[in-house]
């Protein structure tokens, strides 16, 4: 095979090539986000982090760390938890794509949000 | 909602306990506050004066102490009491039972023929001072509007 060929060949297969791997890449990053759950922290009357973005079907695990009770819900009241004490957690999983918004019902000044894409 | 609503101050969705604690340590800073001075001044309108602030300050406990229950079962879900929680709770019974143990003493002074209130009220009086306010400082805490930052 001469090289002028060779050459053709490569330059064809390399963009296939690379589609090839980009795709591969965005599967096994979705397969992982899927598989990961979203972690969120209660700590100084504050939830870390204020914004959260996750995929569909995230399971959520709020963990309170501060020395006061709290809760967690949501403005339009898809998941409410029981008072947290300190080291308790809840979880939630998000199968609807949509921002939801919540706060601490013993704090309503303790606000953040998710964003389910 | 208009502030000025009736209904904003009736069906505030936040918890009563905080808006009426208030009552109670302000009086009894007040009738203690006035003790001193009546004491010092010998004045008869003073003592008289701390005897209605106390009247008041014991009164407007109850509604205090019932609120801050109800928070603790309503709004915490009866939580298993602890650590901050517990302390307040505690300081804060403690602080209800020595205002009126301080105004039961102010009230049977009223009804001697001297009207003669016992010395030993003034170290109760002012040891229950800084029990009030640790008690109200713990009460910050909970309540998220003492928080450090």
């Amino acid at each position: 095979m001469n090289n002028r060929r060779l050459a053709s060949m490569i330059l064809v297969l390399l963009p296939v090539l690379v589609v090839l791997i980009f795709l591969g890449h965005k599967k096994a990053q979705a397969g992982t986000a899927a598989a990961a759950p979203g972690v969120i922290k209660i700590d100084n009357f504050s939830f870390t982090p204020a914004t959260l973005t996750v995929p569909v079907g995230t399971t959520i695990t709020w963990t309170n760390s501060d020395d006061i009770p709290h809760t967690v819900v949501s403005d339009d009241k898809t998941f409410k938890s029981k008072v947290l004490d300190t080291d308790e957690k809840f979880s939630y999983t998000f199968t609807k794509p949509g921002t939801y918004s919540y706060f601490c019902s013993v704090h309503p000044k303790m606000t953040a949000k998710i964003v389910v894409q | 909602m208009n502030p000025f609503d009736p209904r904003s101050v009736l069906l505030a969705k936040h918890a009563q306990h905080v808006v009426l604690i208030h009552f109670p340590i302000a009086l009894f800073v007040a009738g203690v506050t006035f003790d001193l001075l009546a004491a010092w001044k010998k004045s008869r309108e003073l003592a008289t004066a701390v005897y209605y602030n106390l009247t008041a300050a014991a009164i407007s406990t109850v509604p205090a102490a019932a609120t801050g229950l109800l928070a603790w079962q309503w709004q915490l879900e009866g939580k298993h009491l602890k650590g901050v929680l517990l302390l307040h709770m505690v300081f804060g019974l403690l602080s209800t039972a020595l205002i009126w143990l301080i105004w039961w003493l102010h009230s049977r002074a009223r009804h001697r023929p001297d009207g003669s209130l016992p010395r030993y009220r003034f170290p109760i009086e002012l040891l229950s001072l800084p029990l009030v306010a640790l008690t109200g400082h713990l009460g910050g805490f909970l309540s998220g509007v003492n928080i450090p930052g």
